[in-house]
């Protein structure tokens, strides 16, 4: 999978150098103060949404993890019954 | 505080990670709003209050670093997610395997039973054989007797007109026990009725003779009465000749009655 493009996505979910820039646009009584909160409140709002589509987050990691290693363990057994009954005896059919 | 903090974060612990991030960025929210007003009232006249300044900023240092590692966690989880999909296709793969197994072996079951069925039916059968066998000459012998009366096909001198039948006729069937137990009262030749005692006697008369003529030559002594096994032949013909028309004649009738 991408993991830079992950971990750049993951530091911009940082908000501290929005509010940063919030406090110094409001220290130098910038007009542009209004901008940066409405930029703030969009990036929360796309945050709130793209958590709301991420996957497999429904449950913690330990949960997940059990479930994950339940599915390794199901798969295993089964590939060894497969291994075991198709390995059976098998009969000479004579052709008649 | 504090404690307060520490007990909702175990409690948080049980809770998904997708409430946990929705939680920590509605926090973050919440905390950012508050610290822009009174970032906004302290350029106003009243005087800021930095200890309530600090904590907040503190909390909301706090509550991003802390929804920087959910998203990663939350990343983490995704790239398990893709991996537990791709386990559960090879499961369902896994399960058709074996359920294509389990129904080829419940078919050949069922082949295996129905064939030793089979054969125990027929070990029974040669069982059964075998108790109760007759030997060929016995089988032989009775189907000479069922043949030598003609029943099954016509002596070879037999011609349309000639009486004689391949099933008992009716004087015949009269003639015997049954008829002459129906009718002990009879004493002379009435329609061809025979007395019983001449019957019982074991003589036959000489009406009757033409009954037996349908019977060949070489039949065994032991179906003909004793008497007669050398007397029946295709010289007693002309002289019963007269007799049979008028039987068959009689015979030929739908309503027979000679009583």
């Amino acid at each position: 999978m991408e993991t830079i493009p992950l971990q750049q996505e993951t530091e911009d979910y940082s908000f501290l150098p929005l509010i940063h820039d919030i406090i110094k646009c409001m220290d130098k009584d910038s007009p542009d103060v209004q901008q940066e909160l409405n930029k703030l409140k969009t990036k929360i709002q796309e945050t709130r949404e793209q958590i709301l589509a991420m996957p497999g987050i429904e449950t913690n990691l330990e949960q997940q993890q059990q479930q994950l290693q339940t599915l390794t363990e199901q798969v295993h057994t089964k590939n060894q019954l497969l291994h075991k009954y198709k390995g059976l005896c098998m009969f000479d059919i004579p052709k008649a | 505080m504090r404690s307060a903090r520490s007990d909702a974060n175990m409690a948080s612990s049980e809770k998904s990670t997708k409430e946990r991030l929705l939680s920590t960025l509605d926090d973050l929210e919440v905390l950012s709003r508050e610290m822009i007003e009174m970032l906004a009232l302290s350029r106003s006249q009243k005087p800021p209050q930095s200890g309530e300044d600090n904590q907040v900023l503190e909390l909301l240092v706090q509550r991003d670093g802390e929804f920087q590692a959910l998203m990663q966690q939350a990343v983490e989880q995704g790239r398990q997610q893709q991996e537990m999909l791709r386990l559960e296709k090879e499961l369902e793969k896994r399960d058709s395997d074996i359920q294509q197994l389990q129904k080829q072996l419940k078919e050949a079951e069922h082949i295996l039973a129905t064939a030793v069925y089979q054969a125990k039916e027929k070990l029974k059968s040669i069982e059964k054989a075998r108790k109760g066998s007759i030997s060929s000459e016995e089988i032989i012998k009775y189907a000479h007797r069922i043949s030598a009366s003609n029943a099954v096909c016509a002596p070879l001198n037999w011609v349309p007109g000639d009486p004689r039948r391949p099933y008992p006729t009716d004087l015949e069937m009269r003639s015997g026990m049954l008829g002459q137990m129906n009718n002990p009262s009879n004493n002379g030749n009435v329609n061809g009725h025979l007395p019983g005692d001449a019957l019982a006697a074991g003589r036959l008369p000489d009406i009757l003779t033409s009954q037996y003529l349908w019977q060949s030559t070489d039949v065994s002594m032991g179906m003909l009465p004793p008497h007669h096994g050398n007397e029946f032949g295709p010289g007693h013909n002309k002289e019963n000749e007269d007799d049979v028309e008028a039987m068959s004649t009689d015979t030929s009738s739908s309503s027979s009655d000679s009583d």
